[in-house]
């Protein structure tokens, strides 16, 4: 199985925010808040510093994204419905089928993806990020949840993902983990980091490389602490009403069991 | 099903259609798309799905024209990327090059011709028929022109399309009164300076992906980013180039340097003149080329002598030891170092001398025309097309600066503050006509109160541009222009990025990536807009073209190329280059025209004020996903940085108890309090004795409705003018702030 990543690169990296916006030109993303707390965004630049680290002063970027991540906290979260699903590996076309929510890690290229036509915009997972990669996208008066794909549709047509193609530092190194060969495979063994900490450790697959007042900095600000709280507690609601929701599945009746759960939520919310 | 739910209202909805459902028995699918009555699902389908590619496109979100290509799906333009055929710019685009699509379809845009029925300053728009709106801008200037003169006429252009009506007041009307913002409140004083030296205006042209060393005064690219530019530097820097930046700022570059000079504001020039004296006490210098093609080098040696280490230390508060390492680093790299010469260099009111300073200094070390010096790429020849030069010596005569003999220096047009102070004075004669082209002076020059007397006092006002940007609410008659993603209107031409690399030339020709009509406007091209007034005021004769289609024709046919023939080659001819190293040019260390015209001939020092007690000097710059105020309104662009946080010391911060992300605002040494705020930036990347906030901020303008009161305005807080006197430039840094938080102001300790 290949496993697509992104290096960034930060010596390289200028912080012109390119990447943001071709993002968004790409994916139609709106702009502002879905919430009290959080951006509507698929990725970002945060710019950190000048601030004094033990090598010096410094000043770097965060640019994320999705970090598609080993064992993705949004994944299990999902309450809708699971399907059989069918998954294509791209290079040898060897098939796998698997039962997946409306959000799942593909079992050949290791993105996170999400399949709009089942997501019943309860916005769970994109709580359940510890990074903020996710967000609740209401434009079209039909929320869903929406997030990187790493471009995998552009990435299918032999082109580089968007934020990839416009970067002018060539910042942005995407490609495949598990390849040793590749140019992503050898920042690894340079040293590149993952935004993990002793209470996030979900594997992340996007990494940062860079000198180490810049990684200081980084590190410093931008590595999340801890799972997020209200995590589990929707989690656990997820987890009991999974019973009622596979019978309502069995009746055709998924939308009365997103719209439970989205009551219970709400509810959750107001506490 | 046009609901716009917030998630919340979503969260409220689905409970109660969950109880409802519940009570009927009936169940709602939300989400089986295949139930005819349910929408489906929202999922962009990414700018390649369904999409043409429309070739042609040269970007102006700023000026430095990147080649785009245009993906269009039903006629609408859903996304900008670099044009891969281009060698300069490549796939690569900036934030704001990609943020074109907002300006595009940004609903603020001028669409109408528009008559003010209120007043200048409080507008009150009444839509007009184009016949209508150029009669009177036509009668109303044509009386200025015959009551006094058309020196009498005023113009304020910026940006590619502005050239064709600023070219038809200066050569055909024959007025010298055009003020550039390019030039009077950017680059024109690096231009002139470097002529003065070397006898070439140097652009950015240094081979900084070649070099050994880079050296940047004041520069922060990748918060100033022009892409070609910053893709040399990054080379050079990957490359292993050491870098140098002066800069009282722990800048974007600072952050990636291997030397931070963190030099008192104003200083630079001592600085420079410490380095060269230095390298030339101790013979560090290229002797070989300063011999064959040094000019007034022993005046220019005696002249500077008195700058020792320890003087400009004093100056520059700039360690001693650190002037002579960066004097050292520099003669053991050279000639391949990159001396920048800067862009935006209006600072101070003695910028001329330090951009003298610079091109001694790039001489000195024989860095030209060699790898990683000052190395110019030579463009392929394109043809011309233009008004001609009818009445030319008519504005030569009433030039401004000529008349009183000031300025010699001037780059071309007249310099602003001559325009505004005989605008308000009639001395020596009246200025009643002010025709703005793409230019926001409200924003661009200092002192707004004089610029708005000079507009006040005017007979007539007319503005041509996209947006509604703060100017346009002084114009009687507002004009809308179309975008450059809609029209021709120029030719970009060039190098390959790497001037080491394969040595190629370019051609790309502005082309629209999109129709410019549509039924819910009326915005016209410049070409057309001055060839109607043209007509109208008499001087039809010496229209140059029908059509900016036929200008960018006629332009191309010089080089036997045509709109159609680029067409068919993506949108840029590219053509073998020539070797762009090995050229030499003289170097006037001490200059006799200079000296003859009364100003020092050798590059010197000029002190600037010190800040008064309690305030700090305010220094601005660039934000990466701006232009200055023309990018204010972009949802995109603004979203990522809705306004300009005010760095401040960290030091500083602590004793007048700010914390950073506090909400301020700022008063400056003439009791001028910004109309808006923004938030203090707290740092130890700063000068006790300087703030710094982006340029551009707090349009004033309600009709940019996602810019308006966003972030300070640096500008209305530079009052105190300062005029370079070489050259007639503002200098823009020698105001003071303090800070004002709840209503208390705030001093800054030293």
């Amino acid at each position: 199985m290949s496993q697509y990543g992104m290096i960034i690169d930060l010596e390289k990296c200028v912080g012109c925010h390119a990447c943001s916006i071709a993002c968004r030109a790409e994916w139609e993303v709106p702009t502002g808040k879905d919430s009290a707390e959080r951006e509507r965004r698929r990725n970002w630049v945060n710019r950190l510093g000048p601030s004094k680290t033990p090598q010096g002063l410094a000043s770097t970027y965060y640019p994320g994204l999705c970090n598609h991540c080993d064992k993705p906290a949004c994944v299990d979260v999902c309450p809708a419905d699971k399907v059989e699903v069918t998954f294509t590996d791209a290079k040898s076309g060897a098939t796998k089928k698997m039962e997946v929510a409306a959000t799942w890690k593909d079992p050949f290229n290791g993105t996170v993806q999400i399949d709009k036509e089942r997501c019943i915009g309860c916005g769970v997972c994109a709580d359940a990020c510890p990074y903020n990669a996710r967000y609740v996208n209401e434009e079209e008066g039909d929320p869903k949840a929406d997030k990187c794909t790493f471009c995998v549709e552009r990435v299918a047509v032999g082109l580089e993902p968007a934020c990839v193609q416009t970067c002018l530092a060539r910042a942005r190194i995407f490609g495949d983990l598990s390849d040793p060969n590749s140019e992503v495979a050898k920042y690894v063994k340079k040293g590149a980091v993952k935004l993990e900490s002793a209470k996030v450790k979900i594997g992340p697959n996007v990494l940062y490389y860079g000198n180490k007042k810049d990684m200081h900095l980084l590190t410093a600000t931008s590595i999340p602490q801890a799972m997020p709280q209200a995590n589990l507690r929707r989690t656990i609601m997820a987890q009991m009403l999974k019973p009622a929701m596979d019978q309502v599945k069995n009746l055709g009746m998924l939308g009365l069991a997103g719209a439970v759960i989205v009551k219970g939520l709400s509810e959750d919310e107001k506490e | 099903m046009a609901l716009n739910l917030t998630r919340r209202k979503f969260l409220q909805t689905a409970s109660l259609a969950a109880a409802t459902a519940a009570m009927s028995g009936c169940f709602a699918n939300r989400a089986n798309a295949s139930t005819p009555f349910v929408k489906k699902p929202f999922t962009a389908p990414g700018s390649f799905a369904d999409t043409t590619t429309a070739v042609g496109g040269v970007c102006e979100m700023c000026f430095w024209r990147c080649q785009l290509v245009g993906k269009v799906r039903d006629g609408k333009l859903v996304k900008l990327e670099g044009n891969p055929k281009s060698i300069d710019n490549g796939v690569s685009i900036c934030a704001r090059g990609n943020g074109g699509v907002k300006l595009l379809y940004d609903p603020d845009r001028l669409k109408f011709p528009m008559k003010n029925v209120g007043k200048r300053g409080a507008p009150e728009w009444k839509r007009i028929s184009w016949d209508e709106a150029l009669d009177e801008c036509s009668t109303k200037l044509k009386a200025v022109i015959d009551k006094y003169g058309p020196h009498g006429i005023a113009i304020f252009p910026h940006g590619s399309s502005a050239k064709y009506p600023m070219t038809f007041f200066e050569h055909v009307v024959g007025t010298p009164n055009n003020s550039e913002a390019s030039f009077f409140q950017c680059r024109g004083v690096r231009d002139m300076a470097y002529v003065a030296t070397l006898d070439t205006a140097p652009d950015e042209n240094v081979d900084m992906a070649n070099a050994k060393v880079i050296f940047l005064l004041g520069g922060h690219f990748g918060e100033n980013v022009h892409v070609s530019h910053v893709k040399r530097y990054l080379k050079g820097l990957e490359n292993g180039a050491k870098l140098v930046v002066v800069d009282p700022r722990f800048s974007a570059s600072a952050a990636k340097a291997h030397t931070w000079v963190k030099i008192k504001p104003g200083t630079d020039t001592a600085f420079l003149l410490a380095i060269m004296n230095h390298l030339i006490k101790t013979g560090k210098y290229n002797k070989a080329y300063v011999e064959a093609n040094g000019e007034g080098f022993d005046k220019f040696k005696a002249g500077i002598s008195h700058a020792t280490l320890d003087w400009a230390a004093k100056i520059s508060d700039v360690p001693a030891k650190q002037i002579k390492e960066v004097a050292e680093m520099l003669a053991a790299n050279a000639p391949n170092v990159s001396i920048h010469p800067g862009r935006h260099v209006t600072w101070h009111g003695n910028d001329f001398q330090r951009e003298r300073a610079l091109a001694c200094l790039t001489g000195l070390l024989g860095a030209i025309g060699v790898k990683g010096g000052f190395v110019k790429g030579k463009g392929p020849k394109v043809g011309k097309s233009g008004w001609p030069k009818v009445n030319v010596e008519h504005a030569e005569a009433h030039a401004l600066h000529h008349m009183a003999k000031k300025h010699q220096f001037s780059p071309p047009g007249t310099p602003t503050d001559m325009i505004r102070e005989t605008a308000v004075t009639g001395n020596p004669y009246a200025i009643k006509g002010y025709v703005g082209w793409g230019q926001n002076p409200i924003q661009t020059i200092p002192d707004q109160p004089l610029t708005i007397k000079m507009l006040q006092q005017m007979d007539f006002v007319m503005v041509c541009d996209v947006m509604p940007t703060d100017i346009t609410m002084y114009a009687d008659i507002l004009l809308p222009e179309s975008s450059y993603l809609e029209r021709y209107d120029m030719i970009k031409t060039g190098v390959q990025w790497d001037l080491s690399g394969k040595q190629e030339q370019y051609i790309a020709a502005r082309m629209p990536l999109v129709s410019p009509t549509s039924a819910d406007h009326e915005r016209k091209d410049s070409v057309w807009i001055v060839n109607e007034l043209a007509k109208r005021m008499g001087y039809g004769q010496h229209i140059p073209v029908q059509s900016e289609l036929e200008m960018t024709n006629k332009i191309l046919a010089g080089a036997n190329l045509s709109v159609e023939q680029l067409v068919k080659e993506d949108g840029i001819h590219v053509q073998p280059g020539v070797d762009p190293y090995g050229a030499v040019l003289k170097v006037k260390f001490f200059s006799q025209d200079v000296a003859d015209a009364g100003f020092p001939g050798v590059p010197t020092y000029i002190p600037v004020p010190e800040p008064p007690k309690g305030f700090a000097r305010l220094v601005y710059g660039r934000a990466p996903v701006h232009t200055f105020n023309r990018s204010m309104n972009n949802v995109w662009l603004m979203n990522e940085m809705p306004e300009n946080p005010v760095w401040l010391n960290d030091e500083s911060a602590k004793k007048m108890g700010l914390k950073d992300g506090d909400r301020i605002e700022l008063v400056n040494q003439d009791g001028v309090k910004s109309e808006t705020s923004s938030v203090v930036k707290v740092t130890p990347g700063i000068r006790k004795d300087t703030v710094y906030m982006a340029h551009g901020y707090g349009t004033k303008n309600p009709a940019m409705t996602v810019g308006v009161g966003k972030g300070i305005d640096d500008q209305s807080l530079i009052t105190k003018r300062v005029v370079d006197p070489e050259t007639g430039a503002n200098g823009m840094r020698n105001n003071f702030v303090k800070f004002v938080k709840n209503g208390k102001v705030l001093s800054i300790p030293a």
